[in-house]
């Protein structure tokens, strides 16, 4: 599969830092795969993102995306890829399709004309189209500062699809969303992931939005410290555990004990065990259980451990 | 995938030429949501021109050998779209304060095409002062005939490029909207009084020529005058250099001011 973003020993200091910011980062990301780029506040997500999408210039190393180096082809880049910043950007002062308009025009989709009731038909049927499945289509004529947090969010994913980019940057995008607007946001990338294959590259402190991604790759003090899949990292590490517990208490430490398996003792008996499976242990059990519970790490508790673990800062 | 984007049948130029005026429009649309940024840019010319002009017209204007009144309308004129032009460009950095730039640049439009677009936005209520100016020179009963006043409308979106170009020095480095303005000020009030709007100055000497020969806008006030002048016996008096050579030293200028602004704009934004 070819690579869609190819990040080779990328360094960046800036001006009157001490130490890089980000040091000597290597990473790839393939055609329509969903990326995560993890870290903590600081790690250096940010200043990866800004090179990617060239509006910071590197201090050494290579970057291209879609082929394109991210230096020396910067306009081509720009026309691949679409952005969701951190912070919004967008007009206060103009309507929802005003903004959109404009984003459109400048990348070159459209010949600009002053209202929305002189655009090409395909343009007004694309906006109608993508506002209704984002739920934003009664306020596409109202200004930005009438729109609530979401729905500008909402309004933000539109303009960064309105071109269709091959690779989709999003920084954080649900940063101050409402769980039902999270819940929204995604489904509607999901959707634009399966019709279109984009490319998706994301940052985010959720670090349960990143349960779905194909592959995750956590930063932090400006090095790559894990990659891989969700499910790799979960299970290199963080073992499933067993939550058990008894009315004889005692009895299933001591049973516990005899089969050689490790465990702690919280509100209940916890098992973690890797090489057996579940249905093994309790198999071999003769205590009668109270409690019995499989608990999965999540990606969450997997990137919270390596963190505390290695001295980084949670996010 | 990229179905809608027509890289194949559209030509660069044509899209280059479409993001300058997506951008002008924005700052048009800005400008009419505000009606009063238009109201005081129509009324600055009162003040500029009706007190400060008819002050210095009253009390100064008594030997010279030309009509100041005329000499000042043509100056008041070139002067409003100079400063509104210039100090229409702070939206910019408003624009980088509300990460509004940002959205500009990540398009693939040319970092000129964003900065020309800037310029002719901000040209919007240049224009409304321009047309202030000649509303109140009528009201002081200087006037311009039609075709002097097409030619000079014909020239204000170089005299704009100029202007803006000019304050892209400035804006290029600075991030934020008090700096912005201060420093504005400082590039538009020397040059009201150093390029010749209302100071006469075929006697200036010293540092004062050396500072009035660097300004793009003493060239474009000399253009408008060569073109108001023309065939007047007035026009050696008033007019201090052939318009070729004015024409030369504006597209010089122009040129300088334009790429030496967009690359510290560029660079900027490149380290924020």
């Amino acid at each position: 599969m070819e690579a869609m973003i190819a990040v080779d020993q990328l360094v960046k200091q800036y001006g009157k830092a001490k130490e890089p910011s980000v040091k000597g980062v290597s990473f790839t990301v393939n055609e329509g795969e969903f990326f995560a780029f993890l870290g903590p506040n600081g790690a250096g997500k940010t200043t990866t993102i800004s090179i990617l999408t060239t509006t910071l210039s590197k201090t050494s190393g290579s970057v291209t995306i879609a082929g394109c180096d991210v230096e020396k082809q910067a306009r081509l880049v720009r026309e691949k890829v679409g952005i969701i910043f951190q912070q919004p950007s967008l007009d206060p002062n103009l309507t929802a399709e005003e903004n959109i308009r404009f984003h459109a025009c400048l990348y070159g989709m459209f010949g600009y004309r002053p209202s929305f009731a002189l655009m090409p038909a395909s343009y007004k049927t694309r906006v109608t189209d993508l506002a209704e499945i984002v739920g934003i289509e009664d306020a596409l004529f109202r200004p930005i500062k009438k729109l609530s947090g979401g729905m500008q969010r909402k309004l933000e994913i539109i303009r960064s699809l309105i071109h269709t980019p091959a690779v989709l940057f999003l920084d954080e995008p649900t940063q101050g969303l409402d769980a039902v607007s999270r819940r929204s946001l995604w489904e509607y990338i999901n959707e634009t992931r399966q019709r279109y294959g984009t490319t998706v590259f994301l940052t985010t402190h959720y670090i349960d939005e990143a349960e779905q991604v194909d592959k995750v790759c956590v930063i932090n003090q400006g090095r790559i410290v894990l990659s891989g899949a969700p499910d790799e990292i979960k299970s290199s590490l963080r073992k499933r555990e067993l939550v058990l517990d008894a009315a004889d208490r005692g009895r299933l430490i001591d049973e516990l004990s005899d089969m050689g398996l490790f465990h702690r003792v919280d509100e209940h008996v916890v098992v973690p065990y890797q090489d057996l499976s579940e249905q093994e242990v309790i198999a071999r059990l003769q205590t009668t259980l109270t409690t019995l519970k499989i608990q999965e790490p999540t990606l969450e508790d997997a990137y919270v451990e390596y963190l505390l673990k290695t001295g980084g800062k949670a996010a | 995938m990229n179905e809608l984007i027509f890289p194949g049948n559209r030509s660069k130029l044509f899209r280059e030429l479409n993001a300058i005026l997506t951008i002008t429009a924005r700052d048009i649309t800005l400008a009419l949501k505000s009606p009063g940024v238009l109201i005081t840019s129509f009324a600055m010319p009162l003040v500029m021109m009706g007190m400060l002009g008819g002050s210095l017209a009253q009390n100064m204007a008594e030997g010279l050998s030309f009509d100041y009144g005329q000499f000042m309308m043509v100056g008041m004129m070139v002067n409003m779209l100079f400063m509104a032009t210039t100090m229409g460009l702070g939206s910019l950095v408003e624009d980088r304060m509300t990460d509004f730039t940002q959205e500009m640049m990540v398009s693939p439009a040319s970092r000129y095409s964003i900065v020309i677009g800037k310029i002719f936005g901000s040209s919007f209520t240049a224009v409304a002062s321009m047309c202030g100016t000649i509303i109140v020179g009528l009201m002081m009963g200087i006037t311009l005939s039609l075709g002097q006043l097409v030619l000079i409308l014909a020239l204000a979106p170089l005299m704009c490029l100029s202007a803006g170009a000019l304050g892209m020095m400035v804006i290029g480095v600075v991030k934020n909207t008090r700096t912005a303005n201060t420093a504005l000020m400082l590039i538009t009030m020397p040059q009201m009084f150093l390029s010749g709007a209302i100071i006469p100055i075929g006697n200036s000497s010293g540092i004062l020529l050396v500072l009035s020969r660097l300004m793009p806008m003493t060239y474009c006030l000399d253009l408008v005058r060569a073109i108001v002048y023309a065939g007047t016996e007035d026009y050696a008096s008033v007019v201090l250099f052939d318009p070729g050579v004015n024409f030369v030293a504006i597209a010089v200028l122009t040129a300088a001011c334009l790429i030496a602004g967009t690359y510290l704009f560029a660079r900027t934004e490149k380290n924020r």
